[in-house]
């Protein structure tokens, strides 16, 4: 197997002018995938130069057994000014591949995909002298010890505390390194090579990251500094901890009533597994982990779908937080269901992680799948409404609904009205858009005036518009009251009337008894509950534009309007309606509305005026 | 250890100082030999990556031809006419060339020279808005109010506050697209003056603090039902060259410097808010995630949760925007009103 790998991503050093040839740069580390494999370096011929650029490579040189970056040849001024051509960045940076191989390399080329970045700072300068450099920049680079080992590999070193370009320049300077927070950890600091190892294979499910501190002493004759930074290991994840169930779970029950809609989840099973799964990319996680339903029937494999998330969820062996996966099964419906479906069986997903290579790789999940019929049929009841004979057009008088009709979702229900008694037909019926249960509403005020009309007698027709089931029952209308007359000067909308005298001796369309109705609001502010005049305070407003209401803007513009509103107010959904109003709101059918506190004449605080405040 | 920084856009080498990429393309179409190795370059780079592209002789022919031209060099303007034409152009040659991998991309934008100074030139124009009358003042109103009596800016401005907060419906809250082309117009189209004294003004309390949080309406361009993997958002940002271009810009400008005693490339602070308001309205939005006064903690909308073995490379990037010196400082010191001179 090809499996070694460097410890780092990314290596960075400084070159400075007329460096001589032979100066060592930096060294490079790799670990093994098992024992008895070699590490050999080899340098890309090519010079990236500030990320886009590149140029042939003929200052730099990796010693292949060891990993030692050195310079072959001085850089003097004319290459800096060369290699820095069209970079007009302050600062020239060259990136440099290192490739990793088992065998010595035959071919020099670049396209081995273990490879480390090493970025060399091109500085304009000569070297510093030693003295000039502070304890920070003898005893490390400016990136973050930070590192990453498999686990489950054999030991080995994988990274040099010191700096083979500070050793080499400062040679008068005693630099000496210690390893910190060592004990007990599976590292070792080696005094005479300053190289730490990694002293027995890790294990990610024990812990995950280890945090020691790295410190330099930097004695000069008498003087004496010290440094001290983090020095990190990350442990990486493979792919070594078969799923399994918590508590034990693989069945769950999942029931098709009135919820029958494509989409519906019916039922999640969960699966732990110890690794992590990366999110991203997505895709190939989810191919990874599979769950698939085992079935050779069409009908269940054409009506049952399922789905895969997964989340990190965190654990802790001993102490120290690791993270893991929780894998979530969701059997969910492919298409939406006939009522007068009936079945019950025993659905199985296979749930397998396809990278674990051990015989526990896979779990069976059980779904007990039970598809019960709906009945459609209305409440063992004849509906009867009474209707004020003063009532207007598209007053509201109630809703038809057969049984659990609400709870119905991916269930379409037609309701309509047959008449008995053609001469006094005054009332019809919608339907909202989630055709769930039916409005009855006015649709003809001159019927309900007529004396000979005080009974009227329909049968409601339910039915269902995919399996053509349906119902009926009867349906009894009773008119009552005396007439009113009707007030002069009154307009088609109680929402236009702006004071409560007005809104109460006048009707308007969608009025119950022949009145509007006034609602008093608390006053406070722009508030859902603003003062305004509407045909019925049970329905309007009330926030939402049903299908009556949206039959004629004269009935509830207050839900309905998508005119401009005047004044301090707050738009209901969709952009539909007066959610919330300042003071009074009253509006004109098809005109604008306006919001405004009736007492105080003061200037009336638009959009613009509220983004101010 | 950094040699003087040289003032960027200066010419003291003889370098080539770069040209746009439309003006660039317009150069290298009038060269029929220029024109027709770009056509070829650019065939070489399609689908390919950039190793087993310099294996083909006339695909290297055609990159060495093109290391003369202007293309080569070429940059974008952030807000100029055709960006999006420029930005195109500059990534279907360096797309290519730099894997698309790296961490940190190379801006294609130039670099910004103008410094905070000039700003807070410009903004003691506001009378009557003099720091030392209203020391107890919330700066963040101010700014509001500063920005509601320019004509453009209130126009912007309440532009992108009725798109971002009209609700579409019961389910869908607003149209996050529609809002975050709003967002751009206004910080496109707006002079700084008044932007960065909305996005950075200094708070001593938490309603001054929240109001601040509040400047990109965050229900809408901001927060979201799920907060994606940091690492999954770069990729989606990425996949749009706007996108890429301003996140490379705000790497380029914003990282974290050890050369420098501000922690800003360069001292640059104009330049690291300029690339860090530019980041507004595209994936990568970032936005302060809480409404505390004094620590101030940015950060797109993502998390690092399920990052598998790349946790440490996801927590870099978010690091770049909630743990970043240099950010820190530069928002805190346009606050402040206060700028580090330079020597050149």
């Amino acid at each position: 197997a090809f499996g070694l790998y460097f410890p780092r991503k990314e290596y960075s050093e400084n070159v400075y002018v007329d460096q001589p040839a032979g100066t060592p740069l930096l060294r490079i580390h790799a670990l093994r995938d098992s024992h008895g494999e070699v590490a050999h370096f080899h340098l890309c011929q090519n010079l990236v130069i500030s990320r886009a650029r590149s140029h042939e490579n003929n200052w730099f040189q990796i010693r292949e057994k060891t990993g030692l970056l050195y310079l072959s040849k001085s850089l003097d001024r004319e290459d800096f000014n060369m290699l820095s051509v069209g970079n007009w960045m302050p600062l020239s940076k060259l990136m440099l591949y290192v490739f990793l191989s088992s065998h010595p390399f035959q071919e020099k080329e670049c396209d081995s995909a273990t490879r480390t970045t090493v970025f060399l700072s091109l500085i304009n300068a000569t070297a510093p002298a030693c003295s000039s450099l502070t304890a920070r920049q003898l005893c490390f680079t400016e990136m973050d010890l930070s590192f990453h080992i498999k686990e489950n590999k054999p030991p080995g070193t994988f990274h040099q505390l010191q700096l083979p370009s500070v050793h080499h320049l400062c040679q008068n300077l005693s630099i000496s390194y210690k390893l910190l927070a060592a004990e007990g950890m599976p590292f070792r600091y080696n005094e005479n090579t300053t190289g730490v190892s990694v002293t027995q294979r890790l294990d990610r499910e024990e812990r995950e990251r280890y945090e020691l501190i790295a410190k330099c002493t930097v004695r000069e004759g008498f003087r004496e500094m010290q440094v001290e930074v983090p020095f990190l290991v990350n442990v990486l994840d493979e792919d070594d901890s078969p799923p399994f169930l918590p508590n034990g779970t693989d069945t769950a029950d999942a029931v098709v009533e009135f919820n029958r809609k494509e989409g519906t989840v019916l039922a999640t099973l969960t699966v732990y597994d110890a690794d992590t799964t990366p999110i991203y990319p997505l895709e190939s996680s989810r191919k990874k982990y599979t769950g698939t339903i085992i079935t050779d029937d069409p009908w269940i494999s054409e009506t049952f779908r399922v789905e895969h998330i997964f989340d990190e969820i965190h654990f802790s062996p001993n102490g120290s937080q690791v993270r893991g996966t929780q894998h979530e099964y969701k059997l969910v419906l492919n298409k939406s269901i006939s009522v007068t479906e009936h079945r019950s069986f025993q659905l199985d997903v296979l749930v397998n992680d396809t990278e674990f290579h051990g015989p526990e790789r896979s779990v069976m999940l059980h779904f007990n799948v039970s598809i019960l019929p709906v009945s459609i049929q209305f409440p063992n009841v004849t509906y009867q409404f009474t209707v004020n004979r003063n009532a207007e057009r598209f007053a509201q008088i109630g809703k038809i609904c057969i049984e659990n009709c609400m709870k119905f979702r991916g269930v379409n229900i037609t309701y309509k009205l047959q008449s008995h008694n053609a001469s006094c037909y005054a009332v019809g019926v919608l339907q909202g858009r989630e055709d769930k249960y039916g409005s009855l509403y006015v649709n003809d005020s001159s019927v309900l005036r007529r004396p000979e009309c005080k009974e009227i007698q329909y049968t409601i027709q339910a039915t269902d518009k995919q399996s053509r089931k349906h119902t009926k029952t009867l349906l009894t209308i009773v008119l009552e009251g005396t007439l009113i007359n009707k007030e002069e000067d009154c307009p088609d909308s109680c929402a236009v009337s702006k004071h409560r005298a007005e809104c109460e001796e006048c009707g308007g369309l969608g009025v119950l008894a022949g009145r509007c109705q006034w609602r008093q609001g608390s006053g406070k502010g722009i508030t859902t509950n603003y003062s305004t005049c509407t045909p019925s305070i049970k329905t309007c407003p009330d926030g939402t534009c049903d299908v009556i209401e949206s039959k004629d803007p004269a009935v509830c513009p207050q839900d309905c309007t998508s005119a401009n509103i005047i004044g301090g107010h707050g738009k209901g959904t969709g952009n539909l309606g007066i959610r919330s109003g300042h003071g009074i709101c009253y509006c004109f059918p098809r005109q604008n509305c306006y919001c405004e506190k009736d007492d105080i004449q003061e200037q009336l605080c638009d959009d613009v005026c509220k983004t101010v405040i | 250890l950094a040699g003087p920084p040289s003032l960027p856009g200066q010419d003291p080498h003889g370098w080539r100082v770069p040209v746009d990429c439309v003006r660039a393309n317009e150069l290298c179409a009038a060269e029929p030999s220029c024109s027709s190795r770009y056509r070829t370059l650019r065939q070489c780079l399609a689908g390919r990556d950039r190793n087993t592209m310099l294996a083909n002789k006339e695909c290297q022919v055609a990159l060495e031809v093109l290391q003369e031209s202007p293309l080569y060099d070429c940059r974008c303007k952030r807000g100029m006419k055709k960006e999006l034409q420029c930005l195109q152009i500059y990534w279907s040659i360096h797309l290519g060339l730099t894997e698309g991998e790296e961490f940190y991309e190379a801006s294609p934008y130039e670099p910004v020279t103008s410094r905070l100074t000039d700003i807070f030139r410009l903004a003691s124009i506001f009378s009557g808005m003099d720091p030392a009358t209203t020391s107890r003042s919330n700066h963040c109103l101010d700014a509001a109010k500063a920005c509601n009596l320019n004509d453009n800016c209130k126009r912007l401005r309440s532009g992108y506050i009725s798109t971002c907060s009209r609700e579409i419906s019961a389910t869908e809250h607003c149209s996050r697209r529609k809002c975050h082309k709003a967002l751009r117009q206004f910080f496109d189209r707006v002079p700084s003056e008044y932007t960065y004294r909305l996005l950075f003004c200094s708070c001593k309390d938490q309603a001054c603090a929240e109001r601040r949080r509040q400047t990109i309406v965050p229900s809408c361009s901001y927060e979201d039902k799920e907060k994606p993997n940091c690492l999954d958002l770069r990729n989606v940002c990425r996949t749009d060259h706007l996108c890429r271009s301003r996140l490379a810009d705000f790497h380029a400008n914003c990282q974290t410097s050890f050369q420098s005693p501000t922690s800003c490339p360069g001292g640059n602070y104009q330049a690291c808010l300029g690339s860090y308001a530019g980041l507004i309205g595209f994936d990568m939005t970032p936005n302060y995630v809480d409404a505390s006064p004094t620590s101030i903690t940015i950060s797109p909308w993502c998390s690092c949760r399920g990052s598998g073995n790349m946790e440490e490379e996801c927590e870099k990037f978010l690091r770049d925007f909630t743990e970043n010196p240099c950010l820190r400082n530069a928002i805190q010191a346009f606050g402040n009103g206060t700028d580090v001179n330079l020597s050149p």
